[in-house]
C-alpha cells in the first residue's frame, strides 16, 4: 500500500455490488471472468461494482469516469452509503461506514460529507435559501442562524438576492448552483458530485466547471467526483479513475492516463479528448527545484490551458514560467514534455 | 435454415397466435348460443327455483330483533357500541351547535373571503350569493345538520386515511391488504353500506357517519399512499445525505411533496362524503338529504328542488375550497386579504357574542311554488303534448315496453337461468381465464339463493339499457372532444358540475319531467355516467402519441380510418375502462332511483332500511348488489386487461 493512503480521507476497499436475488453465485461467475450480461442471464443479478479498491486524500479530486451502465453511479451511492454494498469496506474520515450503526453513519453525513445530484435533487415545496439551509435545519441550527450562513453560501455561487425564488423559478445551471450551496453549507470534508453538470448546456457546464476548480483552489476539499465526459474528467481531476462494467480499468492523473492508456478502451477516449484544451499548464508543469527563473521568459497562470501557452514555447528554447495568483513563480512547463502529451494524443 | 423460412415461420406463428384468439372468442361465442338452445329447448327451466331459496332473510330478521331489544342490555352494546354511538353523537352536535354560534352573515362572507382568494373575485361574489339563498330559501338549520355531520365525517376519514396511506406506503404488507379492501370498497354502490350499520345501531346519525366514512376513506388512503410513492428518490437521496433521521425526512420531505395528491384526495373524499350524507337520509342523517328524500316520497317536486339546490350549493362551494386551498398561491393579494380575514373573524365573533345567529325570517322567499307549477305544466304539456303522442310520457313507455321490459323478460326469463350462469361463466373464461369463470359462476348462484334472481335480472337490465345510452352519447362526444380542444373547454364546467352533484339529488329534476317509474332512474344515471364516459374516452384517445398520429397522416389515412384504424384499438383499453367506470356508476345510481319507483333490486333494499321488518330482505338484496357489482367490476376489468397490447419485456 503507497504511503498516501495513510492520510487517506475516504478509503475504499475492494467493494462489490450486485443486484439480485443471487450475490454470491453473481460473484464467483464474476470472478472467473464472465460478462455482465452472462451474469444476468444465468443468474438474474447484476454485477453493478465489481472488486474496486481506491483512497482520495484529504484536498484532492478524484474524478471516476465510466459510460452509462458502468457502474459509477452505483460506486459513489456505495461510498456514500445511500446503497449498502454487498462487500467490501468503506472507510470515511477514519469511520468504518460498512460496520457503522444508524447513528454514527448519520452524525457523519451531518459533519463530514455532502453530496451534488445529476438532476439537482432540490426540494420543490421549499424555497431556494430553505433548501440551502436544510442540512443545517436537519442538525437542529435555529432558524435565523441557518437562514445567514444559507444567504452567505447563496453570495459564494453567485445567487444573492434569489433566495425567496422556488428551485423551479430558475434556470438549470442556478438550480445547480443552489445544489453546490446546500452541500456546501454544513461545511463537509468530503463532497460527493454524481454527475453533477450533465444535465446543463455545454456552454453553462464549462462556467460551471470553471467556478468549482476557483471554489476548490479556495476550499481544498475532498472531491470525489462522477461524470460521463472525458474531458470534463481531465479538466478537473487531480486523479482519474476509468471505469467500465463495474470494474476500475485504470486510476492515474490525467497526465498519465493520457500519455499511457492502459489499454485500448482507455486509448479510444484518450484519442478524441482536445488534450491541448483541457490540460492546463499546472498539470504538465515541473517544479522549480531551485532553477533560477529568467525574468525574460514568458509566465502563463497555472490555470492557462496548454493551448493558449503554446505559442509562447514555439520557436523559443527557454521553457515557460507558471506563477500562483500571487505572481510568484511555481513550476516551469517545457515545451518537450507539451509535445509529448500531445503527440501521444495523436497517434 | 434459410432467412426466408426463418420468416415464413415467424409469420406463421403470428398468424397461429392471432388466430387462436379469435378462435377463442368464436368459441366462446358458440358455446354461449348451444347453452341457450340446449337449456331453451329440452328443460323448461325460467326463473331461478324459488325452492332453493336459502331465506337468508329470516335469521337477520331475528338477529334485528334481538339487537332491538339488547340494546340497552348487553355488553355489545353497554361496553362497547353505546359509547362509540354516544362519542360520535356528542362530536357532531358539538361541532353543530359551534357552527350555529357564528352569527348567520359570517357564512356568505367566509365563503366569499375564501372563494375570491383561491379563485377570484366571480367566485367570490357567488359563493357569497349562493350561501345566502340557503337562507333565503329557508334551509338554514337542515344545511347545519348536514355541515356538522360533513364535518365530522371528513374529519375523522382524514384522521384514519391518512396514516393508513402512510402506513400502506411504508409496508408493502399493509399495502396488500388495504389496496384490494380499498378496491373492493369503491367497487360498491355507497347505498349498500347503510344496510349493516343500520342493521347494528338502528337509524340515526352514527350508523350514518360510519358509513359515510367507510365510503368516502379510500381517495385519501389510496392517494396520500402514491402522493409518498411517486416523491422523486433524488430528494430522498439528498434528505438522508444530510444525516437526516428517517422521520425527519417523512416530515420535511416526503409529506410535503406528497401535499398535492393528500389534498387531492382530500377533496375526493369530502365529495365521496357529501353525496354520503344525502343518501343515509335513508336511514335518518336528518339535514338536507331529509327534505329531499321526504319531498321525493310526496312528490313534492319544489320541496325537493329547493333542498336540492342547497345541497348542490353546498357540494360546489366545498368542491371549490378543498380544490382551492390545495393550489392556492399564497403570494398573490396576501396582505389585504390577511386583513379582509381579521376583519371576517371579528365580524364573526361579535356577532356572535351578540347573538345575530338565526337567519332573518323577513329574508325568506320560496321559489318551491314557482317549480311546482312548472312541473304541473310539465305533466300537464309536455308528458303528452298536444295529445299527438309524442312527449316525456310516451318516450318513457316506448323505452320501457321496448327496451327495459323485453330484456327483463330475456334475462330472468326467456333465457333459462343455468343459461345465464352459463353465459357468465364463459365470459369470465374467455376474459380471464378459470379463476373469475368460477368466481362469476358462484356469484350467480348465490344471487340465486339468496332468492334475488329476478330482481337483481330486473336491476341488470336497467343498467345494460342505461349503459347502452350513456355510450351512444358520451363515447362520440369524448371523440370530438379529443380532436377539438375548444369543444372540450367548453364542456369541462358542464361535466365538471354533473360529476360535483351528489347522485341522489339529480333525481329530483328527471322526476319533475317524467314522474316516477324506471324511466327517472335510467335518465338520472345516464346523466350521472356520462362525463365519465366522455371524459375517459377523451383520455384514451389523447394517449395515442403525436407520432402515431403522425405515422397514420403520412401513409395517407384518413380522418376516418385513423381513427377506426388506428386511434380506437390503441384507445380500447382505456374505453374499456370507460364502460367499467360507467357500469359502475350507473349501477350506484340504478340502485338509489329503487325510491322514485325503479323497482329491482334498490327497492328492496329501500324498503329494508325504511321498515324494521323488512331488514332481512333488504340485507339480502344488498348482497345480490354487492355481488352484480363485483361480477360486472371484475368482468370489464379483465376485458379491459386483455385488450392491453402486451407490455414491454
Amino acid at each position: 500500500m503507497d504511503t498516501a493512503s495513510e492520510t487517506a480521507q475516504v478509503r475504499v476497499e475492494g467493494v462489490w455490488k450486485v443486484f439480485g436475488r443471487k450475490p454470491g453465485e453473481a460473484r464467483e461467475m464474476a470472478e472467473a471472468g464472465a460478462t455482465r450480461e452472462e451474469i444476468q442471464t444465468t443468474t438474474g443479478s447484476v454485477v453493478a461494482v465489481r472488486d474496486v479498491t481506491f483512497h482520495v486524500d484529504a484536498g484532492e479530486t478524484f474524478v471516476v469516469m465510466g459510460l452509462s451502465g458502468s457502474g459509477k453511479s452505483t460506486l459513489i451511492r456505495c461510498v456514500s452509503h445511500l446503497v449498502e454494498p454487498t462487500e467490501g469496506r468503506v472507510e470515511l474520515c477514519g469511520v468504518e461506514l460498512t460496520r457503522a450503526d444508524h447513528a454514527t453513519l448519520r452524525n457523519l453525513r451531518r459533519q463530514k460529507m455532502a453530496m451534488v445530484f445529476q438532476h439537482f435533487g432540490l426540494f420543490p415545496h421549499r424555497k431556494v435559501v430553505d433548501n440551502v439551509a436544510y442540512g443545517l435545519e436537519v442538525q437542529g441550527v435555529d432558524r435565523q442562524d441557518r437562514q445567514d450562513r444559507a444567504r452567505e453560501l447563496l453570495d459564494t455561487v453567485g445567487l444573492e438576492g434569489w433566495g425567496d425564488h422556488y428551485p423551479q423559478q430558475l434556470s438549470g445551471g442556478m438550480q445547480q448552483r443552489v445544489g453546490l450551496a446546500r452541500a456546501l453549507a454544513v461545511d463537509p470534508e468530503v463532497l460527493f458530485f454524481d454527475e453533477p453538470f450533465s444535465a446543463l448546456d455545454p456552454l453553462i457546464r464549462r462556467d460551471m466547471q470553471d467556478e468549482l476548480i476557483d471554489l476548490q483552489m479556495k476550499l481544498q476539499r475532498t472531491l470525489v467526483f462522477i461524470t460521463h465526459d472525458f474531458a470534463e474528467a481531465l479538466k478537473l481531476a487531480d486523479r482519474i479513475a476509468i471505469m467500465n462494467d463495474g470494474a476500475f480499468v485504470q486510476v492515474g492523473t490525467p497526465v498519465e492516463i493520457l500519455t499511457s492508456p492502459a489499454d485500448d478502451y482507455v486509448r479510444a477516449f484518450t484519442q478524441d479528448a482536445p488534450v491541448a484544451k483541457v490540460l492546463q499548464a499546472c498539470s504538465l508543469m515541473r517544479p522549480l527545484d531551485g532553477t533560477a527563473v529568467d525574468p525574460g521568459w514568458p509566465q502563463v497562470s497555472m490555470t492557462t490551458p496548454l493551448e493558449t501557452a503554446l505559442p509562447h514555447l514555439l520557436g523559443s528554447t527557454s521553457p515557460v514560467v507558471v506563477v500562483d495568483e500571487d505572481n510568484a513563480p511555481v513550476g516551469l512547463l517545457h515545451g518537450d514534455d507539451v509535445a509529448g502529451v500531445i503527440s501521444e494524443n495523436r497517434p | 435454415m434459410t432467412v426466408v423460412e426463418e420468416a415464413r415461420r415467424t409469420a406463421n406463428g403470428l398468424r397461429t397466435a392471432s388466430g387462436s384468439r379469435l378462435a377463442r372468442f368464436i368459441l366462446a361465442i358458440g358455446t354461449i348460443v348451444v347453452l341457450v338452445l340446449v337449456f331453451r329447448l329440452s328443460t323448461n327451466f325460467g326463473v331461478f327455483p324459488e325452492s332453493w331459496d336459502i331465506g337468508l332473510a329470516d335469521p337477520i330478521d331475528r338477529a334485528r330483533r334481538w339487537l332491538i331489544s339488547n340494546q340497552t342490555s348487553h355488553w355489545l352494546y353497554t361496553a362497547f357500541l353505546n359509547p362509540i354511538t354516544d362519542a360520535i353523537d356528542w362530536g357532531i352536535r358539538r361541532l353543530e351547535s359551534i357552527l350555529k354560534w357564528f352569527p348567520w352573515y359570517s357564512y356568505p362572507l367566509i365563503t366569499g373571503v375564501g372563494l375570491w382568494w383561491t379563485r377570484g373575485r366571480v367566485a367570490g361574489v357567488l359563493g357569497l350569493a349562493s350561501v345566502s339563498l340557503i337562507g333565503i330559501i329557508d334551509l338554514w338549520e337542515e344545511s347545519f345538520a348536514t355541515l356538522a355531520l360533513m364535518g365530522v365525517s371528513v374529519l375523522i376519514s382524514m384522521i384514519i386515511g391518512i396514516p393508513l396511506g402512510i402506513a400502506a406506503w411504508r409496508s408493502d404488507a399493509v399495502a396488500r391488504v388495504v389496496r384490494p379492501t380499498l378496491d373492493a370498497m369503491q367497487t360498491m354502490p355507497g347505498f349498500v353500506y347503510l344496510i349493516p350499520f343500520v342493521l347494528l345501531f338502528g337509524v340515526g346519525r352514527v350508523p350514518a357517519l360510519i358509513s359515510t366514512v367507510i365510503f368516502a376513506l379510500a381517495p385519501v388512503v389510496r392517494l396520500t399512499e402514491v402522493g409518498l410513492r411517486t416523491v422523486p428518490q433524488v430528494t430522498v437521496e439528498a434528505s438522508e445525505m444530510f444525516g437526516a433521521t428517517e422521520r425527519q425526512t417523512l416530515r420535511l420531505v416526503r409529506l410535503p411533496q406528497a401535499r398535492p395528491a393528500i389534498f387531492a384526495g382530500m377533496n375526493q373524499t369530502t365529495m365521496l362524503a357529501m353525496s354520503m350524507v344525502v343518501i343515509a337520509a335513508f336511514i335518518g342523517a336528518g339535514g338536507l338529504g331529509q327534505v329531499v328524500l321526504r319531498a321525493m316520497q310526496s312528490i313534492e317536486v319544489g320541496q325537493a328542488s329547493e333542498a336540492g339546490i342547497a345541497i348542490v350549493i353546498m357540494a360546489i362551494i366545498l368542491d371549490r375550497f378543498s380544490t382551492g386551498i390545495a393550489t392556492a398561491d399564497p403570494g398573490h393579494d396576501a396582505l389585504a386579504l390577511r386583513w379582509l380575514a381579521v376583519a371576517v373573524t371579528v365580524v364573526a365573533v361579535v356577532g356572535g357574542l351578540l347573538g345575530h345567529n338565526e337567519f332573518p325570517e323577513s329574508l325568506n322567499w320560496q321559489f318551491a311554488p314557482y317549480v311546482d307549477d312548472a312541473t304541473d305544466w310539465a305533466r300537464d304539456n309536455l308528458y303528452d303534448i298536444g295529445g299527438s303522442g309524442i312527449g316525456t310520457g310516451p318516450f318513457s313507455d316506448f323505452v320501457t315496453l321496448r327496451f327495459v321490459t323485453p330484456l327483463r323478460e330475456l334475462l330472468s326469463s326467456d333465457v333459462p337461468w343455468p343459461a345465464m350462469i352459463g353465459i357468465g361463466v364463459v365470459l369470465g373464461l374467455w376474459a380471464r381465464g378459470i379463476r373469475l369463470a368460477v368466481g362469476i359462476g358462484a356469484a350467480l348462484f348465490a344471487i340465486g339463493f339468496l332468492g334475488m334472481w329476478a330482481l337483481s335480472m330486473d336491476t341488470l337490465a336497467q343498467t345494460i339499457v342505461a349503459v347502452a345510452i350513456t355510450l351512444i352519447i358520451g363515447v362520440p362526444v369524448g371523440i370530438m372532444t379529443s380532436h377539438n380542444d375548444l369543444l372540450r373547454t367548453a364542456l369541462k364546467p358542464v361535466l365538471d358540475f354533473f360529476q360535483t352533484i351528489p347522485s341522489f339529488v339529480l333525481l329530483v329534476p328527471v322526476i319533475t319531467l317524467f314522474h316516477v317509474g324506471r324511466i327517472p332512474g335510467i335518465i338520472a344515471s345516464v346523466i350521472y355516467a356520462l362525463p365519465a364516459a366522455v371524459h375517459y374516452t377523451d383520455l384514451g384517445l389523447r394517449r395515442v402519441p403525436a407520432e402515431i398520429h403522425e405515422a397514420a397522416e403520412s401513409f395517407g389515412a384518413t380522418r376516418g380510418q385513423r381513427l377506426r384504424r388506428v386511434e380506437m384499438p390503441l384507445a380500447a383499453p382505456e374505453l374499456m375502462v370507460a364502460v367499467n367506470q360507467v357500469i359502475m356508476l350507473i349501477l350506484a345510481m340504478v340502485v338509489i332511483a329503487g325510491l322514485v319507483g325503479g323497482g329491482g333490486l334498490g327497492l328492496e333494499a329501500v324498503r329494508g332500511l325504511r321498515r324494521s321488518d323488512a331488514v332481512g330482505r333488504g340485507f339480502e338484496a344488498g348482497i345480490a348488489i354487492v355481488l352484480l357489482a363485483s361480477i360486472l367490476d371484475r368482468l370489464t376489468r379483465a376485458i379491459a386487461d386483455r385488450l392491453r397490447p402486451p407490455a414491454a419485456v
